[in-house]
């Protein structure tokens, strides 16, 4: 699984990353992140996800060699 | 998009045989912000996503409204003091729709679509900011409650 983060995020992850580990959901892949760098745990809880087909919910089950885009919170305008 | 926006340009496709009123709304970069002089901002997207999501929000403004044209367009990368970094053109029948339109576009391009800014201050710092932080309240990143 390839992670894209974006703005504020990139003060705690590498912009683009590979996760090696099992990712099944937007749960788990919360964990992971937090596994990486817990400081980021407040933005997170406050970020949506993607894939290229758009916003996914807790329900969506991720694929294998899926590119997931973690998205903070809008300040745009 | 990376280059300056042609607010005369985009302003001549927004008149409409049909429309009796254009809106125009333009976001631009001020000097300063909460009390700090501004240097410029820069501006970074997820564009696949972010034209994805406006092209829905101008989709769903028009129908709701009833407008013959609904326009928008947003800058990414560095933009200076004063330059233009949104602009949103509603055109109606008449004024109440295309102003009410304009004004729920740029809420939700400013809440939902996938847009950062960063501001870059006079003193050499940086902060990304003005964050939507409507999950504090609803409960949910993508629950919004509008101005």
């Amino acid at each position: 699984m390839t992670i894209h983060v974006y703005a504020g995020l990139k003060d705690y992850f590498q912009p683009e990353f590979e996760l090696t580990e099992e990712v099944g959901n937007i749960d788990q892949l919360k964990a992971c992140l937090l596994a990486i760098n817990d400081q980021a745990a407040k933005l997170l809880a406050a970020c949506r996800f993607a894939v290229a087909d758009g916003f996914i919910d807790s329900t969506y089950k991720f694929k294998a060699h899926e590119i997931v885009i973690v998205v903070p919170p809008s300040s745009g305008g | 998009m990376d280059r300056p926006i042609d607010l005369v340009g985009l302003l001549a496709a927004g008149h409409h045989p049909a429309a009796g009123a254009v809106v125009l709304f333009s976001g631009e970069v001020r000097e300063r912000n909460n009390g700090r002089e501004v240097a410029f901002l820069e501006y970074e997207a997820h564009v696949p996503l972010a034209e994805k999501m406006i092209g829905e929000i101008l989709a769903e403004a028009k129908e709701r409204w009833n407008l013959s044209v609904s326009i928008a367009q947003h800058r990414v990368g560095r933009v200076e003091i004063g330059e233009t970094a949104v602009v949103v053109i509603t055109a109606s029948p008449h004024r109440g729709e295309a102003y009410a339109a304009s004004r729920h576009i740029i809420d939700r391009i400013k809440h939902e679509a996938p847009i950062w800014k960063c501001e870059h201050y006079q003193d050499g710092t940086k902060e990304w900011g003005n964050n939507c932080n409507c999950q504090a309240v609803t409960g949910d990143a993508a629950k919004h409650i509008y101005e």
